[in-house]
């Protein structure tokens, strides 16, 4: 036996794999690198030349995995609040209070089998998930998270949202149909009725603000509210806001309106045949669905993008580093050691109890957080887009936080009040809405 | 033509059966009950099975709906999932032993699954238990009461999808558990009452734990019940549910709060008293709608009954011992005897058979739990499947006593 034979049988097979990859990838980054260098021009001159096309797939790209961060956030937050209002302690394992455990969650999903029943529509089983998902994905798209911070600066945004938003229950109703399971057939049939009786006043309550506004593009509504804190629609139009977030807690299947999946009744509604990253699908396209609502109420009600309140100062931190040269890959690279030490060592200095990885890793950490609470004021002070977006993911999440808050309080709704509700109260009380808006915008004209 | 393996089955909406081809087989004649049900389904109608696994049945029941959509044209439940013989076992047991058998039956008020039998025994027997016993008995069921309860208000908010009261219910349930764990040793099962008398005085733990408990149990029950007694959505969804008229309810030999709720004011505790209840001052509260908000709004006045009765129990309770002398082996004379208590769901009932030997000839327990799972049918029939949920949860079935 060769020497090369020996060393091979003795690797395990994470070694083997090593071994034979490092030096495909080697190879290939270098043929790469070359061919990036060669073609270069040629690359830069058709992204050039198709720049929207580029910035499409670069912003379907980047909205397709802000979904699944987002997607596990809401989850953990949903478990950890509930868990708080229900005087539990809720995930503490893993992460630092338990923050990790929904990531926990879409792998075990992720590794489940994935099984379909003998009986199903094979076909239309496999693409409801993928429909439902696509629908919430692609409503991200036209969310104003910052002025210009658009994926798709659709001028008829708000109509598109609409549109797409009700693909969703297409999909919820394909579940329901083709699991050959009766829970299931009432659990799409119920998010049907919900979403068609729903759309409606969802739809009207905003027809107000598109008459105020003279805009769909959902950037334009953000801007038209840019004024004082009294220019947000949620008080020039609150009968509409309040029919609006009903309207969009029912789109969303959220409590006290997730008849869809009322477990007490229809066991897991639309979802019950599902197992494994199917369900995790449709599990993850709630919670966008949720995220997206939120951002939606936010940017249409809220002020989207708009601070509140405007500071009395406006900080002028101009930080010129041109001037250093190469010193400052140097200072970049000495600064963590220096801070880490001068946090470091009077921590260490203080108790002879403290071992020295523990005063420096605490020195480490402070400086982090230091570092980053300051590049992050630096960047909230200078950058315009970055204080922007801080205030609308604010505005998103205390909206999230109400939706939790409602499932943590309140018990769901019958199908038939639901239904009353919405045709007996929500549809008068838009048209209501819309009427006066369009006669004040008459008589004022 | 050769047969294919497997026939279409005619309930399979997806596939078609031409009438003409030799694959249709003539509808079959019904074998059960159940099959003919099957086979008459009108256009539209469908079964939805649920149970014995189900997220809201209590225990393991089965229910078989027939809905319309999403209204219920019928409704059956089907028993017998959690049948053990109790009766039967009972009857090769002796008479302490029968008591135990009894216990798990009303798994969430087990102390009344005791105190009927030991009743009907004493009864036997001609004995009766000691002064202090029988206030220890009132105090110890009034507590189990109040366990009972608090988890039925919780279950009621799960059943109608709410998840918060479960858990803020079973604060208090717990307490009284650990309590009563305190006095006898166990959590749920306690097995505490013995033919003429208790298993044992009050000791320090248990009255340091319940002075405790006592000392904010009213305020903390009247906050817990905020969350389910001002909301719009649960209000409205039992008010006038499940209708329940005093007549209807007399004829089928409902009890208890359910009986209450329709403006009954019968209970055992005071039409037919036992142990010392009648020294004590309470109130029987009723109610006149007999709907699924009455049944609750009943039971949550129960709760506040059943603590002003500890308190008076606490105030006069003597001293003295807690067990009668008596044989070790129990031999009664031959003889019949009907021993009942007032339970969280109704009249709890034994009657037993003694032919003078040490074990008792025949032992039949009436529970009210399988009383008030037949008016689930009537009451539901109409109403959509969600009020199945809440007609169940406010008539607070346990599965444990209804198969015995």
């Amino acid at each position: 036996m060769s020497g090369a034979q020996m060393v091979w049988s003795r690797m395990t097979p994470g070694g083997r794999a090593l071994a034979v990859l490092l030096p495909l990838l080697s190879v290939g980054g270098a043929a790469l690198t070359a061919l990036l260098v060669v073609a270069a021009p040629f690359i830069g001159a058709t992204i050039g030349a198709n720049l929207p096309i580029v910035r499409f797939l670069a912003a379907s790209v980047i909205t397709f995995l802000i979904t699944v961060p987002v997607a596990f956030l809401l989850i953990y937050m949903e478990m950890k609040i509930i868990a708080l209002m229900n005087l539990r302690i809720g995930p503490d394992r893993i992460g630092p209070a338990g923050a990790v455990m929904s990531v926990v969650h879409g792998l075990k999903v992720l590794m489940k089998e994935d099984f379909t029943p003998p009986s199903v529509d094979v076909p239309v089983f496999t693409l409801a998930p993928v429909v439902v998902y696509l629908a919430s994905f692609m409503t991200i798209m036209v969310i104003p998270f910052a002025p210009d911070l658009t994926s798709v600066g659709l001028e008829f945004g708000l109509l598109y949202f609409f549109a797409i938003g009700g693909l969703g229950v297409v999909g919820l109703m394909m579940a329901g149909w083709s699991s050959f399971n009766k829970y299931s057939l009432l659990g799409g049939i119920r998010a049907a009725a919900q979403a068609i009786s729903y759309e409606i006043p969802l739809t009207l309550s905003v027809v107000g603000i598109i008459i105020l506004t003279g805009t769909l593009s959902l950037p334009k509504i953000v801007e038209a509210q840019s004024g004082s804190l009294l220019d947000w629609f949620v008080f020039r139009q609150p009968l509409a806001a309040i029919i609006f977030f009903i309207a969009i807690t029912a789109e969303a299947n959220r409590t006290p309106f997730d008849n869809t999946e009322a477990d007490q009744e229809i066991v897991a509604g639309f979802a019950t045949e599902y197992s494994g990253m199917r369900f995790g699908f449709f599990f993850f396209a709630e919670y966008v669905n949720v995220f997206i609502v939120s951002a939606l109420f936010a940017a249409v009600f809220l002020g989207g993008s708009n601070a509140p309140i405007s500071l009395p100062f406006s900080p002028e931190i101009v930080v010129d580093l041109s001037g250093l040269g190469l010193l400052l890959p140097i200072a970049a690279g000495v600064a963590p050691v220096l801070g880490t030490l001068a946090i470091g060592l009077p921590i260490y200095a203080i108790s002879a109890r403290i071992k020295a990885w523990q005063a420096f890793l605490a020195g480490f950490l402070i400086f982090g957080a230091l570092s980053t609470a300051a590049i992050g004021f630096w960047a909230w002070a200078m950058l315009p887009p970055v204080a922007d977006l801080i205030w609308f993911l604010l505005k998103t999440f205390t909206l999230i936080f109400i939706f939790v808050w409602m499932r943590a309080t309140l018990p769901r709704a019958r199908i038939d009040q639901l239904m009353g509700f919405a045709w007996k109260w929500l549809l008068p009380a838009s048209l209501l809405n819309l009427f006066v808006t369009a006669a004040a915008v008459l008589l004022t004209a | 033509m050769t047969t294919p393996l497997t026939k279409p089955s005619l309930d399979d909406p997806r596939i078609a059966i031409p009438a003409a081809s030799e694959w249709y087989e003539p509808a079959p004649t019904a074998q059960t009950e159940r099959q003919a049900e099957f086979l008459n389904l009108r256009d539209g109608e469908m079964f939805v099975n649920m149970g014995p696994q189900h997220p809201s049945t209590h225990g393991v029941l089965r229910i078989i709906v027939k809905v319309n959509g999403e209204q219920v044209v019928d409704l059956d439940p089907v028993l017998g999932y959690l049948h053990r013989g109790v009766e039967k076992l009972c009857e090769n047991a002796d008479y302490h032993q029968a008591i135990c058998y009894t216990d798990p039956l009303e798994y969430v008020a087990s102390l009344f699954c005791e105190a009927a039998p030991t009743a009907a025994f004493e009864k036997l027997m001609d004995v009766e238990a000691p002064r202090r016993a029988q206030y220890i008995r009132v105090l110890t069921m009034e507590l189990n009461r109040i366990a009972s309860h608090t988890l039925f208000q919780g279950w009621m908010a799960l059943d109608l999808g709410g998840i918060t009261p479960i858990l803020w219910s079973f604060i208090e349930r717990d307490e009284i558990v650990d309590m009563l764990a305190a006095l006898t040793g166990q959590k749920l099962l306690y097995n505490y009452y013995r033919i003429g008398g208790v298993n044992g005085d009050l000791n320090h733990e248990f009255m340091s734990r319940l002075g405790n408990w006592m000392s904010r149990a009213a305020a903390q029950i009247d906050s817990n019940l905020g969350l389910m007694n001002e909301n719009e959505i649960f209000v409205r969804r039992t008010r006038g549910l499940g209708r329940l008229d005093a007549a209807t309810a007399l004829r089928m030999g409902v009890t208890g709060p359910n009986l209450r709720a329709t403006g009954v004011p019968f209970d055992l505790r005071r039409d037919h008293p036992y142990l010392v209840y009648p020294e004590l001052e309470f109130n029987v509260p009723t109610r006149d709608e007999g709907d699924s908000l009455a049944r609750y709004m009943v039971r949550i006045d129960e709760i506040r009954e059943s603590i002003r009765i500890i308190d008076q129990v606490l105030h006069e309770m003597p001293d003295g011992p807690v067990m009668a002398k008596l044989p070790r082996l129990i031999r009664p004379r031959p003889g019949r005897a009907f021993g009942a208590v007032e339970g969280p769901r109704g009249a709890y009932g034994v009657y037993a058979i003694s032919d003078g030997t040490d074990q008792p000839f025949r032992m039949r327990i009436h529970d009210p739990s399988f009383v008030h799972l037949q008016l689930v049918g009537p009451l539901t029939r109409g109403n959509l499947i969600a009020d199945t949920m809440a007609v169940m949860a406010s008539l607070d079935p346990v599965m444990g006593g209804v198969d015995k």
